[in-house]
């Protein structure tokens, strides 16, 4: 289930990279936060962590639903362009992230090694990290570019659960406070934007 | 308690920004002054001091850095009042300044105390994206556009350092518990980690994200621009009160990183820090306006402090950190009154002061001028003598003397250029151009002797002695 679910987040954040549209982004950095939070819903109950657990449910609420519906409205009040085309051609994508995906497992090869669990999560995580950058690279579009500072939050997210089974609670809910400040401040950003995109 | 009295001042800013009383402002300095009581007593209570049970604790080396960026949010506040009459900005948008600089101050001071790598992590990305709002309280093109620079390459940064600080955890969780999220049960365990690979891989990424964040190779300009950009207290928060969180962190990881391996540290921040260097000196050459200058050689004495922290020169690295803190900020906010002929007017820029005020103004942003240079009796005089002093010891004890040497070499030739630079801008700034008349405000100059006492106050035998102790 593990091992599904993270092939999912990396399949979901991997489609994202390909999207040209605004709302099917929103909705695969929304499907990708619900992997997230189901991950860390099976891991915790495997591992019976409570605080994994809770952390789990918040992540689904807040990053799966909340952020991407809030998104969603930011983007219609400010008139933000719904049309988002990568900025890296499709073909040139097709072979950039295998060669990412083979780098980061080389990358994270010594590492993996002294990692509690699954090695390849790590790697994994690094990989999604990349892609994240990726996706705020190649577009010259704001939303696009914080929904790829949103991913890579997701990409920490995802090290964190499986590096280390689980961040101590209160960094997580640290974490989630930050991210609902970042929410503030791209909206605050984004009153000029109305006029610009 | 103690901890409540030291945010007092900065949710007092936060709260006091949602009134539109003119009183209201007007007295924040004086509140801003009212931290300067919790860090005194801080002082002296008994060391390390728990703040909040062993996640904020006070120690030497915190408790001076925590105290260099008090002073310069009390020099902010008071420059402050009057940035509405250098630079166009609304009510609303001043108000909001403050706003996001309480948020700001928060963070940092969060950061700075933090024994939990975690709770560091969080008063970091808080400050960032508060900084992000005040660039933008500037309303011209350029300071947008950098404001979503900064939430870009600053988030990029900021994540870099929590995946650094996920790997250290995850090296160390297997001794430590949950533990491993504490600098002090880190450092005693240094030597136990079961994987110093994953640990120094965790430290050489976190560090990273540190370096981008004060702007080293590659990001050097990133930061410039962003500080020409954005109003003058925000590179004076930057360089004042950001940049010293950042380095009390990099500060905490790398004494754990030092027993970790101490050759791999060496190496890296050495690298790292003489390439910046090299790349600045030339900018700095280049620099046409006082923003870039200031901001360039603030990336200049960054990357020296942590050069002469790792080569075991403490002393001479928190001497160079606390005349930095003060120094450039105190350039930052005279920047305003510099600028009033136009931002890429050096010529003159010393001239026109007219009564005691501005007598004092053009006498005291001299001085810094040729302190920021380590002509001496400047505190960076003597940094850099210790500083350099720290590295041909530790070289003694290698096998790496006459490389070290070498590296010696270089830096004082690359030094040379910015000495050279800076003295050339001084006599430009007061023996040539048109004398035009500038205005003054008392709290500026208000703001500008605070930093000199402060500098003044470095070079105690006392102040000596107690940065001494910090080791």
């Amino acid at each position: 289930m593990v091992d599904f679910l993270i092939g999912l987040f990396l399949a979901t954040l991997i489609t994202a990279l390909f999207t040209s549209r605004l709302y099917r982004l929103l909705f695969w950095y929304s499907l990708n936060s619900l992997t997230l939070g189901l991950l860390a819903l099976v891991i915790g109950a495997r591992l019976d962590d409570r605080a994994m657990l809770m952390t789990g449910g918040v992540t689904i609420a807040l990053k799966a639903l909340a952020i991407p519906y809030v998104l969603k409205v930011l983007s219609r009040r400010f008139g933000l362009s719904r049309q988002t085309p990568p900025g890296i051609k499709t073909q040139y994508a097709i072979m950039l992230v295998p060669a990412i995906l083979v780098f980061t497992f080389y990358l994270a090869e010594p590492i993996s090694h002294m990692v509690q669990g699954n090695a390849n999560y790590v790697a994994i995580s690094i990989s999604s990290l990349f892609l994240s950058l990726l996706l705020m690279i190649e577009h010259r579009n704001v939303a696009p570019k914080i929904v790829g500072f949103l991913s890579m939050e997701n990409a920490l997210f995802l090290l964190g659960t499986t590096a280390t089974r689980g961040m101590p609670m209160l960094v997580e809910l640290g974490i989630f406070f930050d991210l609902l400040m970042a929410i503030v401040v791209i909206n605050l950003l984004l009153y000029r934007e109305e006029a610009e995109l | 308690m103690m901890l409540f009295f030291l945010l007092l001042p900065p949710l007092l800013m936060f709260v006091a920004s949602f009134s539109r009383s003119p009183w209201a402002r007007k007295l924040l300095p004086v509140s801003s002054f009212a931290v300067l009581i919790p860090v005194a007593l801080l002082f002296r209570l008994p060391k390390p001091y728990e703040l909040w049970g062993r996640y904020l604790v006070a120690d030497d080396l915190n408790t001076y850095i925590l105290l260099l960026s008090s002073i310069v949010g009390i020099g902010v506040t008071l420059a402050l009042l009057t940035l509405d009459r250098h630079v166009k900005i609304s009510t609303k948008a001043l108000y909001r300044f403050y706003r996001f600089f309480g948020l700001f101050w928060v963070g940092l001071s969060l950061s700075i105390l933090a024994n939990h790598m975690g709770i560091y992590w969080i008063g970091l990305e808080m400050a960032t994206l508060s900084t992000v709002y005040m660039i933008k309280t500037n309303r011209s093109a350029a300071a947008h556009k950098e404001a979503w620079n900064y939430m870009i390459v600053g988030a990029i940064a900021i994540s870099l350092i929590l995946f650094g600080i996920i790997l250290i955890y995850a090296a160390s969780k297997p001794i430590l518990g949950e533990q491993a999220m504490l600098f002090d049960a880190l450092l005693i365990k240094a030597r136990e980690i079961p994987s110093p690979f994953l640990f120094e891989m965790g430290f050489a990424i976190a560090a990273l994200g540190m370096f981008v964040k004060m702007g080293f190779f590659p990001m050097n300009l990133w930061l410039a621009h962003i500080e020409r950009a954005s109003f003058y207290p925000v590179a004076a928060l930057f360089s004042g009160i950001l940049e010293s969180g950042v380095m009390a962190g990099f500060f905490r990881f790398s004494r754990i990183a030092e027993r970790v391996n101490y050759d791999h540290l060496f190496f890296f921040v050495f690298a790292y820090t003489l390439l910046t260097i090299f790349i600045v000196s030339f900018l700095i050459f280049r620099a046409k306006d006082f923003m870039r200058l200031f901001s360039l050689s603030g990336i200049e004495h960054m990357a020296l402090i942590a050069l002469f922290w790792v080569s075991g020169g403490s002393f001479a690295a928190l001497l160079h950190f606390g005349a930095h803190a003060f120094l450039k900020p105190a350039l930052f906010l005279s920047t305003g009154v510099l600028e009033s002929t136009g931002r890429y007017h050096f010529a003159g820029a010393l001239r026109g002061y007219a009564g005691l005020r501005g007598k004092l103004f053009w006498f005291l942003v001299g001085l810094f001028m040729l302190a920021i240079v380590s002509i001496p009796p400047s505190p960076m005089f003597f940094s850099e003598l210790y500083g350099f002093a720290a590295m041909i010891d530790d070289a003694k004890s290698s096998h790496h003397l006459l490389a070290m040497l070498g590296a010696i070499a270089l830096l004082l030739a690359l030094l040379s250029v910015i000495f050279y630079r800076f003295v050339a801008i001084y006599q430009s700034m007061k023996y040539e151009g048109e004398a035009e008349p500038k205005k003054v405000y008392s709290s500026e100059v208000l703001a500008l002797t605070i930093f000199a006492v402060g500098l003044v106050a470095l070079l105690l035998p006392s102040s000596t002695a107690f940065l001494k102790g910090i080791g």
